[in-house]
């Protein structure tokens, strides 16, 4: 009889300050991070080092936003880290055969859409589960990135791409713009469009959705091709930041992805996630990163140390979410 | 073949000493259930007596399936007592009031739809034989406890393969074999039909006669008078009251309820009947073949039928959900291919689902977004959504149907039963149409509610609009239908005007007595 529970455990009033509040929470725990890590070393507050943790946050952040749109759809995607890492061969090929910059870097978004585009096809017509078309995305991409460099990398020669990694503008890293470029549209797509609607829509009961009139397929699609244009996009940042295309980049960047978007509220189950908390878990992740870095923590230790912190956060989110029962 | 007898039998020896009948057997004093601010369940204290039928009856969000839930565990009650055959007893887990006899079908059936129906009904309890389960024994067991019932269903189907209705019943045949000296129904019928019911009842007045203490709650009163020994009157979470049947009356309970007085449940308005709307010409796709009827404005056509006869595929399949397979559909007179559900209610057509859970709902989002999700394109400027017109739309719908929630925020799960089919409703009265197909759409709502549902279809039908009625709850599309079309195995089998056939009539037709 426990499974009767599943009816009522879904339940307390959700009031529109919780989800505020929750951000606000963890926008407390990163400053709590920034301050705790500012006394135990010096090394944390240099302008050189924020600056290389927004750059570093910057990525994880992007892929983030990307992936809690298929996770709010209940899907998964397993393939951002390989798709950075193809993007980026893409990007270098293309302008090592001479392809203009403008043209090289729309042709490698429009590559990251036709990803996306192919994953939702193996969900929807093939009716592939979602955990499956984008694991053999996963493996297929980097086998195909390696196909492409002979196993070896592409060396970018285009100082102007290059360059722009290591820009400031207004004081602050380039890169770190770059996660506003994505998160102001996509803020407005999630909590001010229609097809944000949709997309808990579909998570929470699919079926109810299509008879309300949502268009469940396109949605879907919508949410993949999102996710893959997001990582793409982060393909172009990372090539112009190490300045080489290399299948084998981004290596697990799909589980900070993924990571983030948990620790910033997304529920798996779906129908429940923001733009604002993947980013702030983005940041979290890297600030601990960084920080045992600095500390001189064994890099085996922040492993560690990370998943204890994704399943702390977690169960308080958990905790918080049945608050009143 | 193993019976009901035996395989209860098997929990009969570790159930403690049955209480005499009459005598108390479960005593609440002030129990008391609060959700957050909510007050679900104010203190009650209620007596079940050992061998009686105990009815419960409120409006919808009484606080029925609060008590329910408190009582079997499955969640912490806020403060008060259980005693339970003379002894307090804690019920912190659905664990605890099994091992105790007491069970419980709820109202949402929750088993397993990719299971078994013989593996369902021994969730948890499987009959194991060193570490294994034996599944073959489980099955035949199952099979036996289900024809001993009188149920016609096979133990080795796949339980999401059933009707709703056939759910309830398996779940109604689990909670019976294990062993139960209390044994609770939450809305048992809401989605039987007649046939089911009758067996249910007869399922009923079995367990009675060998001692169980039965809780029944319904919205149906005549059911209530049918069975009941007493009944207890909740309202706004309040014990307003305990009544023997033969002692009180339907006026005094729905008074008691409701604190106001019904004339006229089936409220109708006739209107001058106007153009066609939709005519079917043969339709036929998976579930229902050859269907011809039409639909003018001003008319509510009803569709009766036991479940499974395909009615509701009959409307999936007109509002496009799925292919059909041949046949015509004219739309005020041109004929259309009506492919997609988009392509419907761009024509015009609504369709509030049978199941809210399965097809009407999004459980786990707000009130509110569930109520606009039909409406979010017109809700749109430009790019994004006008906030306050979204929230101003919800908040109509939720005045205008009682939707009883402190704010449009809240889960559509932590809704009552009766409260979420408003939802549904709610949904597509705030789209519009021509056509409005309402299947089932009084499962579990209350009698003040249900009168009010009725004088908002006569609205409907006033604008000009025409309303297809699909019940499984005769009473209804017989009072209300101007024609009623009885289907059986997928097929329209006999057509009446109002009031034109008796209800034996329909009834046989239904059945193919
Ligand atoms: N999980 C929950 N969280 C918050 N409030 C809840 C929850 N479950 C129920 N409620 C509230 O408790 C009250 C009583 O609900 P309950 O389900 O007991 O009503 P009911 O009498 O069974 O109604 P119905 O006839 O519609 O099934 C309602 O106001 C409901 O909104
Ligand atoms: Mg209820």
């Amino acid at each position: 009889m426990s499974v009767e529970t599943v009816e009522s455990s879904t339940g307390p009033t959700p009031k529109r300050g919780v989800s505020i509040l929750f951000g606000l929470t963890l926008l407390g725990l990163l400053v709590v991070l920034w301050l705790l890590l500012g006394l135990a070393t010096s090394a944390f507050w240099t302008p050189n080092n924020i600056s290389n943790l927004l750059r570093q946050g910057a990525m994880t952040a992007i892929l983030a936003v990307g992936q809690t749109f298929v996770i709010i759809t209940a899907g998964i995607d397993l393939s951002v880290g390989a798709v950075v890492g193809f993007t980026s061969v893409i990007v270098a090929w293309l302008l090592a055969a001479g392809v203009p910059l403008w043209l090289a870097l729309i042709a490698t978004l429009l590559i990251g859409v036709l990803i996306g585009a192919f994953h939702a096809f193996g969900i929807v017509r093939m009716g592939l589960p979602p955990f499956i078309i984008t694991l053999a995305t996963l493996t297929s991409l980097r086998g195909i990135g390696l196909l492409i460099t002979n196993g070896s990398t592409i060396s970018i020669t285009n100082e102007a791409f290059t360059n722009f990694s290591r820009a400031d503008f207004l004081g602050v890293p380039s890169l770190f713009w770059m996660v506003i470029v994505v998160a102001v549209p996509a803020y407005v797509f999630l909590h001010l469009s229609r097809f944000g609607r949709y997309l808990f829509a579909v998570g929470s009961n699919s079926e109810a959705a299509r008879l309300s009139g949502v268009n469940v397929n396109r949605t879907i699609y919508l949410a993949y091709i999102l996710s893959s244009t997001c990582a793409a996009f982060v393909g172009l940042l990372l090539a112009s930041r190490i300045g080489i295309g290399n299948a084998t980049q981004a290596e697990g960047w799909e589980l900070q992805a993924i990571a983030s978007s948990v620790i910033g509220g997304t529920s798996l189950f779906g129908a429940v996630g923001s733009v604002h908390g993947p980013l702030l878990g983005a940041f979290i992740l890297a600030t601990i990163n960084n920080g045992a870095n600095l500390l001189n923590v064994n890099s085996f230790w922040q492993r560690i140390i990370t998943g204890l912190l994704i399943i702390v956060i977690v169960y308080f989110d958990q905790l918080r979410r049945r608050g009143s029962r | 073949m193993t019976g009901l007898q035996e395989v209860s039998q098997r929990h009969e020896d570790e159930l403690e000493a049955a209480v005499a009948k009459g005598k108390p057997i479960l005593e609440l004093r002030g129990l008391q259930k609060n959700y957050g601010a909510v007050q679900a369940l104010k203190p009650a204290t209620i007596t079940f007596l050992s061998g009686e039928i105990h009815a419960i009856v409120g409006e919808n969000g009484a606080g029925k399936s609060t008590l329910i839930k408190l009582l079997t565990g499955v969640i912490p009650r806020t403060a008060g007592e259980v005693s339970w055959q003379g002894e307090p007893v804690q019920l912190a887990t659905p664990t605890e009031a099994i091992a105790r006899g007491i069970n419980a079908v709820h109202q949402e059936v929750v088993l397993c739809p990719h299971l078994s129906v013989a593996a369902n009904m021994f969730l948890g309890d499987e009959m194991n034989s060193k570490g294994l389960m034996r599944k073959r024994a489980m099955t035949d067991a199952a099979q036996g406890v289900l024809d001993d019932l009188g149920f016609n269903l096979p133990a080795n189907a796949t339980l999401g393969s059933l009707t709703i209705g056939q759910q309830q019943l398996v779940a109604t045949a689990r909670a019976a074999m294990r062993g139960t000296r209390f044994l609770i129904f939450d809305e048992p019928t809401a989605y039987l039909t007649r046939q089911e019911s009758a067996q249910l009842f007869r399922l009923i007045r079995r367990l009675q006669g060998e001692g169980v203490t039965i809780v029944y709650i319904s919205h149906r009163l005549e059911e209530v008078f049918e069975l009941a020994d007493r009944v207890s009157v909740l309202r706004d979470g309040t014990h307003v009251g305990t009544r023997y049947i033969s002692e009180t009356n339907e006026a005094e309970l729905i008074a008691l309820m409701i604190n106001r007085t019904i004339e006229q449940i089936y409220h109708k308005e006739q209107f001058a009947l106007g153009e066609t709307i939709v005519e079917t010409r043969g339709l036929s796709g998976p579930g229902f073949s050859d269907i011809s009827l039409s639909v003018r404005a001003g008319e509510i056509v009803g569709l009766y039928g036991l479940i499974g006869a395909g009615r509701s595929e009959f409307a999936l399949g007109l509002y496009g959900r799925h292919p059909l397979t041949g046949g015509e559909v004219y739309w005020q007179g041109r004929k259309v291919e009506i492919g997609n559900e988009r392509r419907a209610m761009e024509l015009g057509i609504a369709l509030a689902p049978e199941s809210r859970r399965d097809q009407g709902l999004c459980l786990n989002l707000p009130i509110g977004l569930n109520i606009n999700l039909p409406v979010f394109r017109k809700l749109t400027r430009g790019l994004t959504i006008n906030r306050a017109e979204e929230a101003a739309n919800a908040d109509r719908q939720i005045r205008d149907l009682q939707i009883k929630t402190p704010s449009r925020r809240v889960l559509a799960s932590a809704m009552s039963g009766g409260n979420q089919q408003k939802i549904v409703i709610g949904k597509w009265l705030s789209h519009g149409a021509k056509l409005f197909i309402f299947d089932e759409p009084t499962v579990g709502v209350d009698v003040g509610t249900k009168a009010e549902i009725y004088r908002l279809f006569a609205r409907l039908l006033e604008k000009g609009a025409g309303i297809i009625l699909i019940s499984s709850y005769l009473p209804e599309v017989y009072e209300l239908a101007d024609r009623l079309h009885v289907f059986r195995q997928g097929r329209l089998v006999a057509s009446h005007d109002y009031r034109a056939a008796s209800h034996e009539d329909v009834l046989a037709q239904a059945i193919n007595a």
